[in-house]
């Protein structure tokens, strides 16, 4: 269980969280979605730790970082590294022991190419290798289906139901809304910097047609096609 | 291209900047730097005209790098793409050259010039999918990424090792073997990103602890064959072998807890300074190494706990 309270955050005089409250309970699949400049990234960087904040969060795991894998929206990689020792290098830093990456490689990647030639979904499919292969209890996973083809989509929709059904708590971020919807126990919408409210499933369908409303509006009247 | 000339300027002197210093006097301190530790080490070493080449050769090899070179060749048209190439080459070459020719290093002065002019038209780098192998795969960082960097330095070091042997010189074999210690220590000049410290589930003592047993370990894979052939040949000198060793050891944890000292920002030009002042005078080390423990471990508190 984590919890979340009050959590504000800024960069300078720009605020980008405001007063943000949450539960993320244990083995339940958490979505947040919101506009690109909502806060989700800031938010899932509070939560690892990797930015100050003000507020609280309480985890029954302690310390959280130490049981929390980070799936970044863009994973970043060294330029003279192979997938197979990326791997290695994230279960080394939770003190591991040495296992058969070949066999767990289920994306097929070219394990042992420098990882900074792969494709972008090839790298989002190997920087979910790793921080699965870290044996993690939480799961922050930023866009894990952006830029990854519609197959490897369907082994990563499984892949979060397959957590969930461990008793893993997973924080999800998508620009698609399905992608939510399949795997998602609760929705909350962060906006304008603040959390609205927070949705169970069966408010997933009206949820996602707010969104579009609020989100089309009358953009296309002003686009003028012809 | 002059824009582009104008570009690379600004960026030199926002480094400047980032390192504390206005560009003015970054740019006065460099050549003031360079003509002083180019006389310093001429003075030094007969063999001065080996690292001032390497130095050189390196600068170049970095302008020739693959991916720097396919962005650039994208940019411009071939042309104008060569002749970026061509000058930026001789901007970096040009300083050693003169200071070579002022030493009558005549031929060195003229095969750098002609090397400068001949990386121009070549790519540095492995191309299409072969990866270089190394034994640091148990802990894939540093020491794995440099030496794929920096392998043609080793095989440098080697070389000058080999030519030592040849020639029993035994000063020329303790170069070769300080080189290897000095090539090691840049691994460790980059800061990666908090990330990369953040996923370690460790204190940051135990973390430093790691990084340091890494660090040995792996410089002791790099030196010790070296340093074996030159005990058997050079029998005489080992002592003065295992104390080049030791001090190698002794300057690569400075340099790695020099680095988490300056974390997450890296190092600026106080830092620096004290490490430079450290390594060139060993004794200061016994103040300098439990300061930048203690700051590291400062600093890396707040992402590791």
């Amino acid at each position: 269980m984590i919890t979340i309270e009050h959590l504000s955050k800024s960069y300078g005089t720009k605020q980008v969280l405001h007063d943000v409250s949450l539960a993320l309970s244990t083995g339940r699949v958490h979505g947040i979605v919101g506009e690109n400049g909502a806060g989700k990234t800031t938010l899932f960087k509070c939560i690892a730790g990797l930015e100050g904040y003000d507020g609280d969060i309480q985890s029954s795991l302690s310390p959280l970082k130490n049981y929390l894998g980070f799936l970044q929206t863009d994973p970043f990689f060294f330029t003279k590294i192979t997938g197979r020792e990326y791997i290695q290098l994230l279960r080394n830093a939770r003190n591991l022991p040495q296992t058969d990456i070949a066999a767990k490689n289920i994306f097929d990647l070219p394990l042992d190419q420098y990882a900074a030639t792969y494709s972008t979904g090839m790298k989002k499919k190997l920087a979910l290798t790793a921080v699965l292969l870290q044996e993690n209890q939480v799961f922050i996973l930023d866009e894990p289906f952006n830029g990854v083809d519609i197959h490897s989509n369907i082994l990563i929709t499984e892949i979060i139901k397959q957590l969930k059904a461990l008793g893993k708590t997973i924080i999800i971020s998508s620009h698609i809304f399905s992608t939510l919807s399949d795997t998602c126990d609760e929705i909350s919408l962060l906006q304008q910097n603040q959390i609205r409210r927070t949705v169970p499933q069966s408010g997933f369908a009206a949820l996602e047609e707010e969104m579009r409303a609020f989100t089309v509006g009358d953009a296309l009247e002003k686009l003028d096609l012809r | 291209m002059r824009q582009y000339f104008l570009l690379q300027f600004r960026l030199l002197n926002r480094h400047i900047r980032d390192f504390g210093l206005h560009p003015m006097a970054g740019w006065l301190m460099g050549a003031v730097l360079f003509v002083g530790l180019s006389f310093f080490i001429f003075h030094k070493t007969e063999y001065a005209v080996y690292a001032y080449l390497l130095a050189a050769f390196s600068l170049l090899a970095k302008l020739s790098e693959k991916g720097r070179n396919e962005f650039l060749r994208g940019c411009f048209p071939d042309r104008q793409y060569y002749k970026i190439r061509l000058l930026e080459n001789v901007f970096v070459a040009l300083p050693f050259l003169i200071f070579l020719l002022a030493k009558w290093h005549v031929m060195e002065a003229i095969g750098l010039g002609f090397a400068a002019t001949a990386l121009a038209f070549f790519k540095m780098g492995m191309g299409g999918s072969f990866t270089l192998p190394t034994p640091f795969g148990k802990r894939p960082f540093e020491f794995l990424m440099g030496f794929r960097k920096t392998y043609y330095l080793h095989l440098f070091a080697y070389f000058i090792a080999i030519m030592a042997l040849c020639v029993l010189n035994f000063n020329l074999g303790i170069f070769a073997l300080l080189l290897v210690f000095l090539i090691c220590m840049t691994y460790y000049s980059d800061m990666e990103s908090g990330y990369y410290v953040w996923i370690h589930a460790q204190q940051p003592q135990a973390f430093l602890r790691n990084k340091i047993k890494a660090a040995i370990v792996y410089a002791s894979i790099l030196s010790l064959p070296l340093a074996a052939v030159l005990s058997f040949v050079f029998y005489e000198y080992v002592h003065i072998i295992l104390a080049v060793i030791l001090l190698g050891y002794i300057y690569l944890t400075t340099v790695v807890l020099a680095k988490y000292a300056a974390y997450p920002q890296g190092m600026g030009l106080p830092q620096s300074l004290l490490l430079a002042f450290s390594l060139a005078l060993p004794p200061m080390l016994l103040v300098t190494i439990p300061y930048f423990y203690k700051k590291s471990v400062k600093h890396l508190e707040f992402v590791l706990e």
